[in-house]
């Protein structure tokens, strides 16, 4: 029971690292807080089954095309509406609010809530580990967790693009100087933001079912993972993670399902009494406290 | 040329309006139905559907007889969203409102989801004086309302299960379970919403404590819970033997889906929504047999060879809109509400309010569900025969994607069968 | 071939009216009070004339229009509220239990609900003001999300079912009149309060909290302040809704309550409070009349957000105030 609720946490923390990873990486590069967030996740899951339901593609085609095109969505997104009122943060804030509602709301309009709107398992069976079964997809999501942590730590510090990111986001002005386009970088990393949406979207999906509320809960989830974990800090957000995804399991385990939110809003209340910058907020702590 | 348009126009203008007049001289005003639900949702949607077949079908022999005149049935639907978990309950009473104030409705149907909603709504019908056919909504709450005061909530009838019949057939098929294998331990999984919680609670204690089970464990789930791992692993360490599950929320698939991926040595026997219709096989890529559900009323979503009406309600869905009802609560109370009203309007011979009502008070028909009648909570009854009252089904997937209806007796296509991989305990 | 442009000239009127010669005549006298004396006399003559089912239109109207107000309110100290309905459920909690638990009439439980629910929401939102940009907006979203989930668990105040049967207003006119009331009085008001030095402050904050700190003024103090009398006012929406619809429960912290009144503030122009109200007063009808199509209205609250914010942000009002005080003609350019 402790050892199989460890490896449920273990996974549970991978899942909430993957949702918030890419908000995190957006407001961390750009500055822009994607409220967006949730519907871009969700758009990429919908997109993925639309594929292969309605146009018949084969699914891992879809789910490539899925991510594609939501990155792409990212990139219009910033392009066409976030780029006009850039450093405004209530209009950013407000703008990219209204488009994940519109988004949402319109799936849910168009009838897209149901539990046959759910992705097939990308690797089937499970293994019995530790006195626990855990499926493959599981392990999968693990997988991928790891990395993608791995493979943006690389990113950012090893590619002329990541040091850019880098660059943006330790100060604008001086990137400017070196001659980096800030609404380049920015388009990018809302893009990139979006595609990390996308690709948490297709490997949790199949553990559950596409709806629009899996949108706000996403974004709900992301928001508390960066709050507690600072914003953008890549850090923190692994930290946090593992924070609320133990708590949430083993209260679950040991003390009720009803707790988990809970305990996360007593983690989220605590940590902004004591740090409200977050866990890992080091550097952004004068920036964000004045 | 703008002088011989306008002329034109105007010329067409009264064409229309004769004409007009005339399909109207010729068709008689239709009694308008109004229909305010959760259309975004699976049961609200085929709901709907359900009711527009059966309105076609009546209005194909011509309508319906008030008094000496034939008048056709016209459907007035909307959204009225209150099974979403955002929405305040006064919006949906607004909408209801909306419908009632606008459209002017001889009748509601299907109603609310949510029993909060749809006991706010009480007061609101009342005081229109509109007879509702409720469909969906199911605690037994407002049973108890209408008892307490029946002159002023007498509008309101409701023709699908509630939770007290549920707890019945759970019962039912748990002692079926009990007797050939030899089953004791439960571990009850429930949403945490009215219906679900009471049914849970009845069926324990009218049940589970007098027929020597042990509940070894009970655990609510808030609605959207999308991890059970927990619970499934407590399942199988306290050695249950079967898991009554009691969900209506899309995300209680991911249930079965864990029921599934973890291999929990449990038989699942329950009421989960998603099990519910045909498509489920496909759904759960195929891996849910053996699994046991209850479905709220006979025909939404599975029929009995023994009961004709049933399949054929079944095929007539399905050839009418390209696709099989996937809902296991709702379809067929809701396309049998429509003809209850129709015969109780015609026995009327009147479309008044209090006359309407005191001709559905007298309800006795047969129909998809078996033979409807209404007591005195205005609920109408269900049992196991469907020769006396209205009946469920409880069917159990079979592993090669089938459905065999194995409660109640009567109607029994077949017997449980154990999953595979578990052993029966005797 | 001239090239033309368009100029904008400020009417007469608004010229001769700006002075002590306002007095000399009705017409100046009029024009600077017409745009006052509208909204009042919409509010007192119009209820009456109205069906019973746009009666409850224009309570709401009411409700989401002091939403928006605090809404506003909070947006003019930089504070940018995802949450509304934290306020709004706070107060329909709070006078649901004042009823249920002591028994309060309603006259009573509205305004102590208000105050206590503005207390409340301050006293969880105190540890973000120290924190500026996105914080507050974060933080405002998850709260009335979480707080269903603590409601539902510990199964407090009626748990998912809610309390209720519970005080109704003595009469239907009493109910339009009181929240119609209240929303001019926080429109008037708080206009007059931003208008003087506090919201001076307040604005200044928005604009640039540096500079105010280091002119000697605690701007956490200033900003706790803001919040207080906003969640107050969203309080006091919500404690009347509950003695409205007898009902309190989980859904008064739904995320309705919280994107019209945005979409309002965001649609009539953030700025003056005005924009706020004419924008619920614009959306609620709206969205009733829209009501045919479900959910699709919320879809259109998001693209009137984006589009708004976008491309029209200083939104309707002060496009209405321009054509109030402003004429314009084509003239040629040299």
């Amino acid at each position: 029971m402790l050892i199989g609720t460890a490896i449920y946490a273990l996974i549970n923390s991978f899942i909430l690292a993957l949702m918030a990873m890419g908000f995190n990486l957006t407001f961390g590069i750009s500055g822009v807080a994607n409220f967006a967030y949730g519907a871009f996740y969700v758009m990429a899951a919908y997109g993925a089954w639309i594929f292969t339901h309605k146009a018949g593609l084969p699914y891992g085609v879809a789910v490539m095309l899925s991510i594609g095109l939501t990155t792409m969505g990212g990139a219009l997104m910033y392009r066409f509406v976030l780029m006009r009122v850039r450093g405004q943060t209530l209009s950013e804030v407000i703008a990219t609010f209204g488009m994940g509602l519109a988004i949402l709301e319109l799936f849910r309009y168009m009838g897209f809530v149901g539990f046959e709107y759910t992705l097939p398992n990308l690797v089937e069976g499970s293994v019995f580990f530790l006195g626990v079964y855990v499926d493959y997809q599981r392990l999968l999501i693990v997988a991928v967790g790891a990395l993608m942590v791995v493979g943006l730590w690389l990113f950012t510090r090893f590619t002329s693009l990541g040091l850019a990111f880098r660059g943006i986001a330790q100060d604008e002005r001086t990137a400017l100087t070196f001659g980096m386009d800030p609404d380049r970088i920015a388009t990018i990393a809302v893009a990139f933001g979006a595609g990390l949406a996308a690709i948490a979207a297709v490997v949790i999906v199949p553990l559950g079912t596409i709806s629009p509320e899996e949108g706000y809960d996403v974004l709900i989830k992301a928001l508390a993972v960066c709050i507690i974990g600072g914003l953008g800090s890549t850090g923190g957000v692994i930290a946090a993670s593992f924070l609320i995804g133990f708590a949430e399991r083993f209260t679950d385990a040991y003390i009720g399902s009803h707790w988990t939110m809970i305990v996360s809003l007593a983690a989220i209340l605590l940590v902004l009494a004591v740090k409200p910058s977050g866990l890992f907020g080091h550097q952004k702590e004068l920036e964000e406290r004045i | 040329m703008k002088r011989f348009g306008g002329r034109l126009s105007l010329a067409s203008v009264i064409c229309v309006a004769v004409l007009g007049t005339g399909v109207m001289a010729w068709a008689a005003e239709p009694i308008v139905l109004g229909v305010p639900t959760s259309l975004g949702f699976l049961e609200g949607k085929e709901s709907l559907r359900a009711v527009k077949m059966a309105v076609e079908e009546i209005n194909a022999t011509g309508g319906v007889m008030v008094g000496d005149e034939k008048r056709p049935f016209a459907v007035e639907s909307l959204d009225i969203r209150d099974a979403a978990p955002g929405v305040p309950v006064p919006d949906a009473l607004l909408g209801i409102e909306k419908i009632i104030l606008e459209k002017k409705p001889a009748a509601l149907l299907v109603g609310p989801f949510r029993s909060e909603a749809l006991l706010a709504a009480m007061d609101l019908i009342a005081k229109h004086r509109v007879p509702m056919l409720g469909t969906i909504a199911m605690s037994p709450a407002s049973e108890a309302k209408i008892k307490e005061k029946p002159a002023k909530y007498k509008y309101i009838f409701r023709l699908c299960l509630n939770a007290k019949y549920l707890v019945k057939y759970l019962a039912g098929s748990m002692a079926f379970i009990k007797e050939r294998f030899g089953f004791d331990k439960v571990y009850i999984l429930n949403q945490d919403v009215a219906w679900a919680r009471k049914t849970a609670e009845i069926t324990t204690q009218v049940y589970f404590d007098k027929a020597g089970w042990t509940v070894v464990g009970h655990e609510a789930f808030p609605t959207g819970t999308t991890d059970f791992s927990s619970a499934l692993m407590k399942v199988r360490a306290k050695g249950a033997q079967v898991i009554l599950p009691i969900f209506d929320m899309p995300q209680s698939g991911i249930l079965v889906k864990q029921w599934n991926g973890m291999k929990v040595p449990a038989v699942m026997a329950g009421f989960i929504s998603p099990l519910a219709g045909p498509g489920a096989w496909k759904t759960f890529d195929e891996k849910i047999g053996g699994a046991v559900n209850c479905n709220f009323e006979m025909g939404s979503a599975i029929s009995s060879e023994k009961m004709e009406q049933s399949v054929e309600f079944l095929d007539a869905y399905e050839k009418r809109w390209g696709e099989p009802i996937q809902a296991g609560h709702g379809p067929a109370p809701s396309y049998e509400s429509v003809y209850v009203l129709k015969e109780a309007i015609e026995r009327a011979g009147s479309l008044a309010p209090d006359a309407v009502v005191e001709e559905l008070e007298k309800t006795n028909r047969t129909g998809v569900m078996g033979q409807i009648h209404f007591d005195e909570g205005h609920q109408a009854v269900y049992d196991i025969n469907p020769k006396t009252a209205a009946v469920a089904a409880v069917f159990q997937w079979t592993s090669d994607g089938g459905r065999t209806l194995v409660f109640p007796p009567e109607l029994a296509a077949g017997e449980i069968q154990l999953p595979e991989g578990l052993k029966p305990a005797k | 071939m001239t090239e033309r442009r368009r100029e904008r000239i400020d009417r007469g009127i608004k010229k001769r009216s700006e002075d002590v010669f306002a007095l000399a005549s009705w017409r100046e006298m009029l024009y600077l009070a017409g745009p006052r004396l509208l909204p009042v006399a919409l509010v007192l003559f119009l209820p009456p004339l109205l069906s019973p089912y746009w009666q409850k239109v224009m309570l709401s109207v009411g409700v989401f229009g002091l939403l928006a107000v605090s809404w506003d309110l909070l947006a003019q100290a930089g504070m940018i509220s995802l949450g509304q309905a934290l306020f709004f459920g706070m107060g329909a909690y709070g006078a649901g239990l004042l009823d249920r638990y002591l028994g309060m009439p309603p006259f009573l439980s509205l305004p102590i609900a208000a105050v206590l629910g503005g207390l409340v929401s301050t006293l969880l939102l105190l540890p973000v003001l120290r924190l500026r940009g996105i914080y507050f907006s974060m933080v405002t979203l998850i709260l009335p999300l979480m707080l269903v989930r603590v409601i539902e668990a510990t199964k407090i105040f009626g748990g998912t079912e809610g309390l209720s049967g519970l005080t109704p207003w003595p009469s239907v006119w009493v109910e339009m009149y009181l929240i119609l009331g209240a929303l001019l009085a926080a429109l008037f008001g708080f206009r007059r309060m931003l208008a003087a030095d506090y919201g001076l402050v307040l604005k200044g904050i928005r604009d640039n909290d540096r500079s105010v700190t280091s002119a000697g003024i605690n701007i956490y103090v200033y900003k706790a302040q803001a919040l207080f009398i906003a969640a107050a006012v969203g309080g006091f929406a919500g404690a009347f809704m509950t003695h409205v619809y007898l009902f309190v429960g989980m859904p008064v912290f739904a995320l309705d309550y919280s994107i019209l009144p945005i979409a309002a503030a965001v649609v009539g122009g953030p700025g003056g409070l005005a924009g706020a109200t004419l924008g619920a007063a614009i959306l609620v009808p709206l969205s009733e009349a829209l009501r045919g199509f479900g959910g699709l209205r919320i879809v259109f609250y998001g693209v009137f957000l984006v589009v708004f914010i976008v491309a029209v942000p200083e939104g309707i009002f002060s496009f209405v105030r321009r054509k109030y005080h402003q004429f314009e003609r084509w003239v040629e350019v040299d």
